[in-house]
């Protein structure tokens, strides 16, 4: 209880910390708007030029009030990669592990903190655009409850995700290329820009089973078309695949600190 | 002035000898950057290749209208940061933190120096993948491979343009480093989507303040058409972009302030 508490102000504070540079993030939050603008003319055409009124399920609204989501959940992934990787590379990590506290844990809530404040913001910015360019979509209350148990998910998956990127610099000279690597894969396979359903018919099972699409396309389908049986199937996606990068980041943990030396100094 | 201008070139292929020799003493970091952004550029055609799938056409633009778009736009960008890395996002943070005193030492004018100092790794990566991607996919004559590599320099000074601009702007408001990356990157996507998406005052602003017409879109133009005109167009364009941002680094050199540090390039 003590510990978990002690995380949670851990969070607490980088949270606290965001917010006191959030004219900064708001300003950075920015170029949301410019992508929301773009993908609103890209879709603005090809839903006039389509003769369906819905594409892989989804109105024009829908499709950029998902965008809306799933950009947010993209932009507010804090740099974790590059803590993990300067800790690495500079030693610093030497000392970090002889604090009373978990390496992982305490990155952990760092993260979720700096997140929600950034999430929040992204939000704010590109929800302001979304009812600017095309209005509100229908929204309940119970929708946004499933939204709010598949986000932090979605966080802590992408969290795994961009520790397991930093741990890289054990062996690499810098992490920065695996991490631009990473970061394409969630943006390409994680259903970003284009809905799964759009993908074509060959790839969409690998495409679902990838931990990608938990991170991204799970949120913000929960967000513009909430339903009980996608909130089961997204859960157990993402349960699976939480279990599975926790499991990878253990072991890589394992094998990467016994190549851990202190020389003093 | 033309002696002047060769030994410029002169200059510009030293300084990127001896910057990638500094880059090569990483050779691990140089290659895994040049790969990543590679990797980073695939993706964004990868992407391409699976919304042309599902909508085949977007208002007249095919697949390989986008991919000649990417191309051009990957080619500009690398041969730019390959020859003037300093153009790149620290410029900005060079100019707020007082460190351009070393410069300011070297004979002869001080940007071309300055500009010269660097070359991103990545942008190797960019370069390489620009004239990959437009041979694989485009497959064009030798007619359309020549004009690419033409309009490959006018995109390339419009990059260093745009650098030095956005750079410039820590001249008058203090660290515009975020100011300057946000400017940057909307330029850089706005090239990098079919220009059939905009209209209106939109278009206005893709030639002046977001001058993403004169990145990408002159150039690909200049490449369905093959004309002389459009070439001129897209040049001018270039030059325009160019010549303003010397003007508004030499005005804004004026107000420069020393940071008093020592340091050394190497």
């Amino acid at each position: 209880m003590r510990s978990a508490a002690r995380y949670g102000w851990i969070g607490y504070t980088a949270a606290r910390s965001n917010m006191a540079y959030r004219g900064e993030v708001l300003f950075r939050s920015s170029f949301l708007a410019v992508i929301l603008y773009i993908f609103m003319r890209l879709w603005t055409v090809v839903f006039a030029e389509s003769k369906d009124s819905r594409i892989a399920g989804l109105s024009l609204p829908q499709m950029l009030w998902y965008l809306v989501i799933t950009e947010a959940v993209f932009l507010s992934s804090p740099r974790i990669w590059a803590e993990v990787d300067q800790d690495v590379r500079t030693g610093r990590l030497a000392v970090q592990l002889i604090r009373p506290l978990s390496y992982v844990a305490e990155h952990l809530s760092r993260a979720m903190g700096e997140r929600i404040v950034r999430f929040a913001i992204n939000l704010l910015i590109g929800s302001i655009v979304a009812l600017v360019l095309v209005g509100p979509i229908p929204m309940s209350i119970s929708g946004l409850a499933m939204f709010a148990v598949v986000l932090p998910v979605a966080f802590v998956l992408d969290f795994f995700g961009m520790f397991l990127v930093g741990l890289s610099a054990f062996w690499l000279e810098s992490a920065a290329g695996v991490a631009l690597i990473y970061m394409r894969c969630v943006m390409l396979f994680g259903g970003m820009f284009l809905p799964l359903e759009i993908y074509p018919d060959a790839l969409q099972p690998a495409l679902h089973v990838l931990p990608f699409a938990s991170m991204l396309s799970a949120p913000g389908r929960m967000f513009v078309d909430p339903s009980f049986a996608l909130l089961k199937e997204s859960l157990m996606r993402q349960g699976v695949a939480v279990v599975g990068y926790a499991g990878l980041v253990f072991l890589v943990q394992l094998v990467a600190f016994r190549r851990l030396f202190t020389n003093g100094g | 002035m033309f002696r002047s201008l060769l030994d410029y070139i002169r200059l510009a292929c030293a300084y990127l000898r001896i910057n990638l020799n500094a880059q090569l003493a990483y050779r691990g970091a140089f290659f895994s950057e040049a790969i990543a952004m590679f990797i980073n550029d695939g993706a964004w055609v990868l992407f391409w290749v699976f919304f042309f799938t599902r909508f085949p056409v977007l208002r007249g633009w095919s697949f390989t209208d986008v991919v000649s778009l990417w191309a051009i736009c990957a080619a500009g960008y690398g041969l730019a940061y390959c020859a003037m890395g300093n153009a790149h996002r620290q410029l900005a943070s060079t100019i707020a933190n007082g460190e351009l005193d070393m410069w300011l030492l070297h004979p002869r004018a001080v940007l071309p120096h300055l500009l010269l100092g660097r070359t991103i790794p990545s942008a190797w990566g960019d370069w390489i993948f620009g004239y990959l991607v437009y041979l694989v996919f485009v497959r064009p004559d030798a007619r359309h491979m020549g004009m690419f590599m033409i309009l490959n320099f006018t995109t390339a000074m419009a990059f260093v343009g745009l650098g030095i601009m956005a750079g410039s702007l820590s001249f008058y408001v203090g660290n515009a480093g975020a100011m300057s990356d946000q400017w940057r990157d909307a330029v850089i996507t706005f090239a990098t989507h079919p220009p059939a998406l905009f209209d209106g005052a939109m278009k206005v602003l893709l030639f002046t303040v977001i001058p993403a017409g004169f990145v990408s879109y002159l150039p690909v133009a200049t490449l369905k058409s093959m004309s002389m005109r459009d070439l001129i167009l897209a040049f001018s364009g270039a030059a325009a972009v160019l010549g303003i941002s010397v003007g508004v680094f030499y005005h804004g050199l004026r107000r420069y302030e020393s940071g008093n540090l020592i340091s050394m390039n190497g």
